[in-house]
This record gives C-alpha cells, structure tokens and sequence, in this order.
C-alpha cells in the first residue's frame, strides 16, 4: 500500500514537471520591444505566505529580461488582519526589489481588502474606490466590483466617452467570465458592465477573485483574463469549458504584458518560472456606432 | 394569524361563473400567501431557484424592472406599514402612552448600537471587510416575521408583543433615519425636495381640513408630491406615503396590530388599508423576487456575518440595556423579565424583509449585496431560535410546562 503511494506521487510529480516544461518548450517570446509599455498583472495575492513572496521573486527575476513599469493588482490585496505592520508584511517586503526599482502598482479592490488600504500610498488609489489612468496610449479603468452601484457606473460611462487613448483596459476584481468551481462566472455583474464594455470599445479585461489563471475566448470581442493565483491557489478548481481558451490551476501564476500599437502581446508565468500560456491580441477598432455617435 | 373574516382575492365576485380548478386555485394560493405573510419568501424562494438554474434570464429580467419595484411598488408596503404605526398611536394602541414606549425606544437605540458595532466586528471575523459597507442592514428587524413569531410564542394579549412591536418600530426608525443620512445614488436636490414635501404636506393637510373622505387624493396627490420630494432629497422615495398617511382620517381606536380592517368600516384610513392590503402583498412578492435571487456558489462566508451578529447583539442589547435601565431606576413592564428579553432579542433578530431592503437601498450590484441579502435571508432563522429559546427558558406558551 504505502510504495502504491509513493510510486503514485512520484508519477505526478514527473507528469508536472514535464507538463511544465512542455508549456515552456511551447510558449512564445514577449517581442521585449523598446517602444512598448511593459506591465504585469497580479491578483489575489495579499497572503503574505510563502507563493505569494515566491512570486515576487519570480516577478522581480522576469524583469531583468522584462523590464516592466506597472503592476495591476486584481484585487484581495491582503488578506486577514490588515494593520500597518500587516500591510508591510503582505506587500511591501514581498514587492520590495520591485518597489526599490521604481515600479509602480495599481490596485483594484477586491472583497477581502479593507477599505483603509485605498489610502496606502504603495497601492496608488489615492482613497479612491474607483478610478482611471493613463500610461502611453492605454487606459486602465479600475472598478470596485464588489458593489457597482450608479453613481460608479455613470462615472464609468463617461470616462470611457471621454477617453483619448487608442486602448481602453478595464481592471476589477469580481470576473464577468470564470469556469472555476467556487465562484464561476459573476453573472450579475456581467449583466449590468458587458454591454458598457462593449459599446466603449473596451479591449482586454483582466480580473482575479477565482484563485486560478484562465483565459476566456473572446466574448463580444472582449479578451477576458482571470489573474486569481499571484498568492491563494485553489489547485484543480478549474473546469475547462468551450468558453476556456487557456488556464493554469496547478501553481501560483502572474501576467506579464506588453502593448506597442495596436498589438498586445502577454505571457503567463508560473511561481516557478514556467511560461504556462502566451499570445497575442490586436485592439478593439472604436467605431462611431459603439460610442453612440453618428456623423454626419 | 389574522381576523377569519372571508378574503375575496382580486375582488372576484361571488355570482361569477364556475371558473376553471386552475383559475380557482391561484386566488386560493393568493390568499393563503396574504393571510400567513407569505408573499416575500414565495417571490424569494422563486427568486433564488431562477437565480441559480436560469441565472442570465434572472438578471436580464429583474434588472430593468427593480426601480419600479423596490422605488415605487414598495411604497404601497410601506404605506400599509405606516397606518398600522398610526392606528398604534390611537387610544388601545401599543403607541398610545409615551410613558410605555420610553423604555422600548431607549432600547431600540442600544439594540441599533449593539447589532452595528457586532456587525463591524462578524465581517472581520469571516474576512470579508468589504461587507462594512452594509452596515445599516444590521439596523433593520422585520416587523411583520417577528410579530408573527412573537404572537406564536407569548400569545396575542402578551406584554411582550408590543414591547416587541415598540423596539422594532423604533429601530426601524434609526434604521431609516441612518439611510437618509448615507444618501442615495441620485444626485439630491434639496431645494426642489423642501419645496416638495411643503407641497405634498400642505395638499395633506388642505384634504384633510375639507374633511375629503377618499383615501385616493392622498395617495395619488400628496404621495405623488411626497415620492418626488424624497426622491430628489435623496431619501428612499418608497417612504413616500409615511408623511401622508398620518393625514388620512382615521377611527377612534386602535383595532389590533396587523388586524385587518373590518369590510364596512367607513373612515378613511380602513378604507386605504382594504384596498393596499393586496397592492402591498404584491408588492412584497415582487419585491422578494427581484431582491433575493443570489447564486448561491459565488457566495462565500461574509452571508453568515448578519445573521451572526443580529442574533448574538439582540438579546444581549436587550438584557443589559434593561439592566441598565432598571439599575437606573426605570421599569420593565409586568410579565417581562430577562428571559422574555432574551426571546424577544432573538425575534428581532430577523432582518429579513427590511434588512433586504436597506441592503438593496445601499449597495450596488456585486457580491456584498449578494451576501448581504443571503443573510438578510438567513436572518429568519432568529425565529427558529426565539422558539426554541422559548421553550428552553419555559417562556411565553412553554411557561405552563415549567
């Protein structure tokens, strides 16, 4: 019974191992152009255990090859106590070499996350439950989905009709589209923000909550990410539907993206250094019909 | 739990021809929801199996008609509410002497304290800080849920009834007063709203001195006026009939809580109560089917932090804020003591109904209004509580076995 065992985990180990490194053998370059905006992408990764500093370290070694400017934060950016020597502990040593090289962080609010840490200088909200921002020619619109009333969806609205930029992202916590098994797709809230999404001529939406990385195929012409897995990781909890293009639950994982023109190119990282998925998107044309405008 | 008096749902009349069974059934049903204040759980129990089998179709279709609901039907619930509060001000009302109220609403402001400062701390024991946001849902006690289970335990002619009665009443009160102040999604306007609600309350008050019988210029004049004034004042324009009905002439005394109005009764309070009395059921259905229907597998612990914290904060408000207030020299009413302070806490435990209507009031679409309402649902089970309770402490209809 017991080498039964043994035998059983040894042959899992070596079927990961080479599931990995079938994924590395197979995933494409990021172009690492000099004129592109360079970013990563984190979600649900306020432990302050072991993954989530192992991440870190795997972010802050891809960027030697990767030198990205900005981390997205999907949210749950720390979990239980949050006090100040908390805080510093679930972020600030974790993301300490990134922070000392510069890099900047922007955090969406997910539903573990005290609204104090909206004033935590690091996570760059400025006490704003939602808001946007600009980097070269994108916009990041970061929404707090865990209660998207109104007034925010009004706000919404018009920054997207006011918008300048060619590439409109939009960042929260809560995903429209999930085949994860805890929480799956937030349906509710897809019914009220897709058709927003879709008439502003948003490109790519990234989310976390579920604590895996997936890949939906394009929905209305929407690119959705599930970036759940920078810390918590609920392994197997990904049940792979017709609407999965890619996904990752074996491991904790982070994004990295790059945008130059109209092209988006990204690469999903595994904790231990594995390119677990990778492609390329061109942006959403913004036509008068999906603003609502017609020209004479 | 009310009069026997014979209900004609829809006003079917008697000599009609033989309906078929299926068309004879439904006012049945009907009925029977009215009767035993079923018309809430039947439209949330529809609610969340549509929500969790059909969840797209659920959304799609309850969305675009949640204002009409939750902002105009509402306020036929709300209505009905407000004249039974106004009939319990009438001599043989619970509300009559202020010398019996005092202690119950000096209460009310500790349970309200108390069930706050408990649920601060039930969302940081189950790691969902996000759900402080809806705070004022732990304000709520459902009146119509607790009296029922209060009338099932002490019996109608209880002392503990309308002590009851008083503390919820009172909460609620606080409850509203806090949603007032915590504003609303609409941009208020406060000049038009004052220059409003001084209409609506003059046209009141006009009706009433020329002693206009028909309960309709109220609600359709007054009301009106009184819905857009809180509207743009940025209050819950479902209170619209609450500063009216006091207006709306009225019988001598008090009937009974929840006692329907007799079919003949003339004054024209009674009359608008005949005729809300199924505007208002409906309402409460429709209100439960477009406020309740959560999936229940992207909810997680943060639907237990109400319930969890409205009945461990009730009885406990109750019990030392009668402590204090009897150390301070102050009276409980006869035939209260700790143990019927207890069921009473437990039974103003059940936010349901009102709790789902701050929560729906406060929050905006996302997964702390979801779990907000999964616990205002759960919040009933404070009535499985306050009767077992009971009948461990021997109290109310369990006292003869001690």
């Amino acid at each position: 019974m017991f080498p039964k065992r043994i035998l059983a985990v040894l042959v899992a180990a070596a079927a990961l191992a080479a599931f990995d490194a079938r994924i590395a053998s197979t995933a494409g370059e990021l172009p690492n152009r000099a004129s592109s905006i360079k970013l990563a992408v984190i979600g649900d990764n306020g432990t302050g255990k072991r993954p989530q500093y192992d991440v870190a370290d795997q972010m802050t070694a891809t960027r030697s090859r990767f030198p990205f400017v900005l981390v997205l934060m999907m949210g749950d950016n720390f979990y239980g106590r949050q006090r100040p020597a908390d805080l510093v502990e679930k972020f600030d040593r974790p993301y300490k070499a990134l922070l000392d090289a510069g890099v900047r962080f922007q955090a969406a609010l997910g539903n573990h996350d005290e609204l104090h840490t909206t004033e935590y200088p690091p996570l760059n909200m400025r006490g704003r439950r939602y808001y946007a921002f600009a980097q070269g020619n994108i916009r990041f619109f970061v929404l707090d989905t865990n209660s998207l009333d109104p007034v925010q969806l009004r706000w919404f609205r018009e920054e997207l009709g006011r918008t300048t930029e060619a590439w409109k992202i939009a960042v929260f916590h809560h995903p429209l589209y999930s085949n994860a098994r805890r929480h799956g797709s937030a349906i509710d809230v897809r019914t009220v923000l897709e058709p927003v999404l879709v008439q502003h001529g948003v490109t790519v939406v990234f989310s976390g909550h579920d604590h895996i990385y997936e890949r939906i195929t394009p929905q209305q012409g929407i690119h959705y990410f599930v970036v759940g897995s920078s810390g918590q990781l609920r392994r197997g909890d990904l049940r792979r539907t017709a609407s999965t293009a890619a996904g990752y639950d074996q491991d904790q994982a982070f994004m990295l993206v790059e945008i130059d023109g109209d092209e988006l190119f990204f690469e999903t990282i595994s904790r231990t250094g594995a390119a677990v998925d990778s492609g390329r998107i061109l942006r959403r044309p913004v036509t008068s019909e999906m603003e609502g405008r017609h020209e004479d | 739990m009310k009069t026997d008096r014979v209900v004609a749902p829809f006003g079917l009349p008697a000599e009609q021809e033989a309906p078929s069974p299926g068309v004879r059934l439904a006012p049945r049903l009907w009925g029977f929801a009215v009767e035993y204040l079923l018309a809430l759980p039947s439209g949330a129990v529809l609610a969340l199996l549509w929500a969790n089998l059909w969840p797209e179709s659920y959304y799609r279709a309850t969305y675009p008609i949640a204002f009409a609901v939750n902002d105009i039907a509402m306020v036929f619930f709300f209505g009905w509410i407000t004249k039974e509060v106004v009939e319990a001000g009438l001599p043989g009302g619970v509300l009559h002497s202020w010398r019996r109220v005092a202690l119950p609403i000096a209460l009310s402001g500790v349970v309200v304290v108390t069930s706050v400062v408990a649920y601060a701390v039930a969302v940081r024991v189950v790691d969902q800080p996000m759900l402080e946001q809806a705070w004022v849902s732990s304000a709520a006690v459902d009146l119509a849920l607790g009296y029922f289970v209060a009338r099932l335990i002490f019996g109608r002619a209880a002392a503990a009834v309308p002590f009851f009665l008083l503390v919820a009443i009172s909460a609620n009160a606080i409850g509203f007063g806090l949603l007032a102040l915590t504003g609303s999604f609409v941009e208020a306007n406060p000049g038009l709203a004052v220059l409003l609600m001084a209409a609506a309350l003059a046209v009141a008050v006009l009706l009433r001195a020329r002693r206009v019988t028909s309960f309709w210029p109220y609600v359709l004049g007054a009301g009106t006026l009184s819905w857009g004034a809180l509207y743009f004042g940025g209050v819950h324009p479902a209170l619209a009939l609450v500063p009216i009905i006091p207006f709306l002439p009225h019988g001598k005394r008090d009937p009974g809580f929840f006692v329907d109005a007799e079919p003949n009764a003339h004054d024209t309070l009674s009359r608008f109560e005949i005729w809300c009395r199924h505007p208002a059921q409906a309402a409460l259905f429709l209100f439960g089917l477009v406020n309740a229907g959560v999936q229940v597998r992207a909810l997680e612990n943060g639907m237990f932090a109400l319930p969890m914290a409205l009945l461990l904060a009730r009885p406990l408000a109750l019990v030392a804020g009668a402590g204090l207030a009897v150390v301070s020299g102050l009276h409980l009413p006869k035939a209260i003591g700790w143990r019927e302070l207890i069921v009473i806490g437990l039974v103003s435990s059940i936010g349901f109904a009102l709790a789902l209507f701050f929560a729906s009031a406060t929050l905006g679409v996302g997964q702390v209004l979801n779990e907000t309402r999964m616990g205002a649902l759960f919040s009933a089970i404070g009535g499985f509580c306050a009767v077992g309770a009971a009948w461990l402490l021997r109290t109310g209809r369990f006292a003869a076995a001690r």
